[in-house]
């Protein structure tokens, strides 16, 4: 089934000498992650320079979060991932009542992901601990802004992976897998994240 | 001059002379107007990289926290880049067009509905508003009258480079109409990786908001988040799409279905 898909997904447009793949879902995406790597890469170095310059500065502030918050997110993340490559593997198995349960479960966890992130903010902000506060408080909101908002995407790529599962004229193992692809990144980056702004002493 | 691939039988032959090629070309290429339209964006993007980084000292932009005194000091220093600078830039405003023509062009290539290219038009037909006019308009104003109230020099200057750095709404949609285009097209006018890569660019219209908050540092509107890699994120995206935009010329067929890959010369034209 696998193999027919891939083949006709060859046929649909994409190189024609590809009969095999290189990597799980849509080459294109791993130019996005790779390019998404080095930008998020970017962000961390500039993170590490700041932090460099002012070592207490950031001891003292990074104290002032709440850890158990980057614990729960990182496992609901981590959980929402399992989901995903749950899903892919039920699609490779043509078992697409349980793909969907599995990306619909994916989705749930995101949500939980980002309501936490929001009450965490929320929480933050009413401790008078906001944006402008200090150079450790720029990059904690802006790193965990700019994941949101890619987990954010990631919600409309799963809505299309859902779409594409829903209609049996529709489904194709390519689009699934590259849905996968692009959310497993953005649990790759919030575990960095998580390590950078939550965990690194 | 760029060959398009096209023998077009009944014609002269190519001459090998570079004017005489570029008369052929003027006289037997059916994408004449297509290239002139690429020449012209391409035109464009280099005056406006010459008079944005080497005239006015827009590219990179000068320190957000300044204090009056060095403000007017920094007109008095680019006084003379920037009224050239920006009479440059008024007169090739018009070339703004090309781009999105040729962009808006790409759309209506594609097997998508005709709404993506208009609404791309309506929305880019203002892009040079945010992107450079308001910029050029308020430093020009400051740079006219060096001895004007400093307080109202900072202004201007404020005023200038926010419209320059903070106004990303209009690209922020267009650039989302372009990549839902690219990656629901199935003519296969541009590759999915360049649609993909459109979330990249479309990201920097975010990240560019910090600038409004932050007046120092990595965020400000010169920070190494906020403008460096911001910019270095827009100029690779900028230039992938006009190496992409050329390969869709040479790939024209003027048909209607799926785009000859590059190097699969197609006979015939429109």
């Amino acid at each position: 089934m696998q193999q027919v898909i891939a083949a006709q997904s060859a046929t649909d447009g994409a190189e024609p000498q590809t009969d095999e793949r290189v990597v799980p879902g849509q080459p294109d995406m791993w130019v996005f992650v790779l390019f998404e790597g080095l930008t998020f890469g970017a962000y961390f170095v500039v993170y590490m320079l700041y932090r460099m310059g002012n070592p207490e500065l950031f001891l003292r502030s990074q104290a002032r979060l709440n850890p158990e918050f980057g614990v729960a997110n990182t496992l609901v993340l981590l959980t929402s991932s399992w989901f995903m490559a749950r899903c892919v593997r039920s699609a490779r198995r043509a078992d697409y009542r349980a793909a969907l349960v599995n990306v619909s479960l994916t989705v749930v966890c995101g949500l939980l992901f980002v309501g936490s992130k929001i009450f965490e903010w929320s929480m933050k902000i009413h401790q008078g601990l906001v944006f402008s506060t200090n150079e450790f408080f720029w990059f904690y909101y802006f790193l965990t802004a700019i994941h949101v908002l890619h987990v954010l995407i990631g919600f409309v790529v799963l809505g299309v992976v859902m779409y594409q599962l829903a209609g049996p004229a529709r489904r194709s193992q390519e689009i699934v897998e590259t849905g996968a692809t692009y959310w497993h990144m953005v649990d790759f980056l919030w575990v960095i994240i998580f390590a950078l702004i939550y965990v690194m002493r | 001059m760029n060959s398009s691939g096209l023998s077009v039988s009944g014609m002269e032959a190519r001459p090998s002379n570079l004017f005489a090629r570029i008369a052929w070309h003027w006289r037997n290429d059916p994408k004449m107007e297509l290239w002139i339209i690429w020449y012209s964006m391409v035109v464009f993007y280099f005056i406006f990289g010459i008079v944005f980084v080497g005239m006015t000292h827009v590219m990179p932009p000068p320190q957000p926290w300044w204090d009056p005194p060095r403000v007017v000091q920094w007109f008095n220093d680019h006084h003379r880049g920037i009224l050239v600078g920006f009479g440059i830039c008024f007169f090739i405003a018009g070339l703004v067009a090309s781009c999105n023509a040729i962009i808006a062009y790409s759309m209506r290539r594609m097997s998508v509905s005709r709404v993506f290219a208009y609404s791309y038009l309506a929305l880019y037909s203002l892009s040079a508003v945010p992107g450079m006019l308001l910029t050029a308009i308020a430093l020009t104003v400051g740079a006219m009258r060096p001895d004007r109230d400093p307080a109202l020099i900072c202004w201007l200057y404020d005023f200038g480079f926010m419209a320059f750095d903070g106004t990303m709404g209009i690209f922020l949609i267009g650039t989302l109409v372009w990549m839902i285009a690219i990656l629901i097209d199935k003519n296969g006018v541009f590759p999915k990786w360049f649609g993909y890569l459109n979330i990249c660019n479309l990201i920097t219209e975010f990240v560019i908001a910090t600038a409004w908050i932050l007046t120092r540092g990595a965020f400000s509107w010169n920070g190494l988040i906020a403008f460096w890699i911001d910019t270095a994120v827009f100029a690779i995206y900028t230039g992938v799409f006009i190496t992409l935009l050329r390969n869709m010329v040479i790939r024209e067929d003027f048909g209607t279905g799926p785009l000859p890959k590059l190097g699969a010369s197609s006979g015939g034209g429109g």
